[in-house]
């Protein structure tokens, strides 16, 4: 590790911190992936709460607060809490979620005795332990980094090797299945990937928070890539990002490493969630707002040819109550009709008469309707070549010329 | 394996809990066949699916895929679950869905070769879905997704296929165009078992039928075994109306 360490332009122990931001961020980024695509998260959660009475234990046991020996208990009480609750879901009425609930707040609890009985003991060698609430990224040493760096390797090892089956599993484990697949074993090494993650970062994020760093950089890297192939690396690269801006935040203000670090991730994962382009909610809000805007453009723009037709030009008040649109709506729509062109406004009643422009568009607007109307009535008789299905809003457009054409033709016979 | 039967089951039971879903049934598929699970909400026909390719445990019984027992014979099946189990928000392309049919013949760590994607592509052609491989599968509509599922189990290269009810929430278009293809793979010399709950479809274009309700009510040619007595055997005194509305 030390000539690592000594790569980093920083002082030794910022090195120290970063590294080990950099590997909890990383992994907890890809063995997250297995918890959320799962729809599993909470499970990461409980098995992060049971690692408090596991340490706890582990210290009772040696006496001692070696980096290891702390991992090695971690560990087995998260294998414990992910147990107890499969045994809870299978062998009871009890839910998931129900089960969960039990299993984190029962080991937490645990915890917490165990913390405070070991605190009464006035033993100078447990000063320290309390870290694993809320998480400590400063005084991390560097076997602490060669321990951390281990499990990483070998998690990483194991979902780059195993991607082809992790991938079928997550996705569809009726088939894996099918496929051979030892699908309940499978699901048995998901979960103790989870526990890698949480052992790895329970150090420095604390139980409490520990499942953030699970969930955050697979939610925002989610937003960017719709490709598992894509979505694990960036997940991790994401949660070491997260990982060593909070560690660095935490150290340099002397604050608890764990709340820093999942205000960052929160950050991250809330801006992709926002601003990524085709899933993020400002594009999809924007989106639905343009799209309800031109329903109701071409909306009106037919009922005034309509209201035309069936007797003089009608005022806006009586194409308000004749179409029962909302009065504001009706006002922008006729103003941007207006400004396209294809509405005018007569006399001193201020009458609406669609311009020659507006009397075309409606007229070729009527024809898509009438397409896609086609489509609906004989869509299956039509036989397409391929699995091709029509934008209504264009159905010429999206299924060509030939295939509208007979689909006009069976709606005139 | 000639003259074994693509698919068949010996006595199977199986039970949830105390309540047994299927009791002591026995059934064959003839190869080259298209053949049909009937009957009622609740009958175990997506259980006996199950049972029959070794996914789940049974009670008692066997069942033989071209005459060995199922789970040695995992090569001989492409298997086709029920497309709600399936979470379509997942980071996954169409092309990928449909490259995983290769994964248990390339083995699980080899690369995927030139020939294995070319026989995805040519199952995706097949399902008039080529120019669909980049897209993420959520972006497809229902009957699309199915026809990802239909190439997937395609690109296995099996000769027989078993599918959940394939055409549950499926819109007419595509119905009749998998149908149709099934119809083709079947005259390729393919074997087809599918759970469907239309009797008339059944009637008209399958061979074989299995009418179920728990047991076994009737298995042979769709014909005989749709019979207007073993209908209201299988559903009860609604048979006469299920079976135009069917």
């Amino acid at each position: 590790m030390g000539w690592l360490i000594d790569l980093i332009p920083l002082s030794y122990t910022d090195a120290v911190v970063v590294i080990g931001a950099a590997i909890l961020g990383l992994t907890s980024g890809v063995l997250g992936s297995f918890a959320v695509l799962r729809e599993r998260s909470l499970v990461g959660d409980a098995i992060a709460h049971a690692a408090l009475p596991g340490v706890c234990i582990a210290f009772l046991l040696t006496g001692a607060k070696d980096a290891g020996s702390l991992i090695v208990g971690a560990a087995f009480a998260g294998i414990a809490a992910a147990v107890l609750m499969v045994a809870i879901e299978h062998t009871s009425r009890i839910r998931p979620d129900a089960a969960i609930g039990v299993v984190l707040s029962c080991f937490f609890s645990l915890g917490i005795v165990l913390l405070t009985y070991i605190a009464s003991q006035n033993d100078a060698s447990q000063a320290g332990l309390e870290k694993y609430l809320f998480g400590q990224a400063a005084g991390l040493l560097e076997r602490d980094l060669v321990v951390m760096a281990a499990l990483a390797g070998a998690s990483l090892l194991v979902v780059v090797a195993g991607f082809r089956i992790l991938k079928v599993a997550l996705f569809d484990s009726d088939f894996a299945a099918s496929l051979g697949l030892p699908v309940r074993i499978l699901d048995i090494a998901m979960t103790l990937l989870l526990v890698v993650a949480v052992v790895i970062g329970v150090r420095m994020v604390g139980a409490i928070l520990m499942v953030a760093m699970l969930i955050s950089p697979v939610v925002a890297a989610r937003q960017l890539t719709h490709r598992l192939r894509t979505l694990l690396p960036l997940a991790g690269v994401l949660g070491a990002a997260i990982g060593i801006a909070g560690a660095l935040l935490a150290t340099g203000s002397e604050l608890p490493t764990g709340p820093v670090v999942v205000v960052v991730g929160f950050c991250v994962a809330l801006a992709a969630v926002l601003f990524s382009p085709g899933r993020g909610a400002l594009w999809r809000a924007r989106h639905v707002a343009a799209e309800r805007r031109r329903a109701a453009f071409e909306g009106v723009l037919l009922e005034v040819e309509t209201a035309m037709h069936a007797g003089p030009p009608p005022t806006t008040e009586e194409l308000r109550l004749a179409t029962g649109r909302p009065r504001a709506q009706l006002a922008t729509t006729l103003r941007s009709l207006e400004r396209a062109g294809l509405l005018d406004r007569d006399g001193a009643e201020h009458r609406l008469r669609l311009t020659e422009a507006g009397a075309a568009a409606a007229h070729e607007l009527e024809q898509r309707r009438d397409l896609w109307a086609a489509w609906l009535e004989h869509g299956s008789s039509l036989d397409l070549p391929d699995a091709r299905e029509p934008d209504p809003r264009d159905v010429r457009a999206s299924l060509g010329d030939d295939a509208a054409d007979r689909l006009q033709e069976l709606a005139t016979t | 394996m000639s003259g074994a039967a693509a698919l068949e089951v010996r006595r199977i039971t199986v039970s949830y809990g105390a309540r047994p879903v299927l009791w002591d049934v026995d059934a064959t598929f003839p190869e080259g066949s298209l053949s049909a699970i009937v009957g009622p909400n609740g009958a175990g026909k997506s259980t006996l699916l199950r049972a029959a390719l070794g996914l789940i445990p049974v009670d008692s019984g066997q069942s033989l895929i071209s005459g060995h027992p199922a789970r040695a014979a995992l090569d001989h099946v492409a298997y086709v679950p029920q497309r709600e189990a399936v979470d379509w928000d997942f980071p996954i392309t169409v092309g990928e869905v449909v490259a995983m049919g290769r994964y248990r013949s390339t083995g699980w760590f080899r690369r995927v070769g030139r020939a294995d994607h070319a026989i995805a592509e040519a199952a995706l052609d097949r399902v008039g879905m080529a120019a669909y491989g980049d897209r993420q599968i959520g972006q497809l509509s229902g009957g699309q997704r199915q026809r990802v599922f239909f190439a997937r189990a395609l690109a296995q290269e099996t000769p027989l296929l078993v599918m959940d009810e394939p055409f549950a929430g499926i819109d007419a278009r595509t119905q009749a165009s998998l149908l149709e293809l099934l119809g083709e793979l079947r005259d390729e010399g393919r074997s087809i078992v599918i759970v469907h709950h239309e009797l008339a479809t059944v009637r008209e274009r399958f061979d074989w039928a299995l009418l179920l309700n728990v047991r076994a009510i009737a298995c042979g040619p769709a014909a005989d075994a749709l019979a207007p007595e073993m209908l209201a055997r299988a559903y009860g005194t609604g048979a006469e109306a299920l079976q135009w509305a069917g």
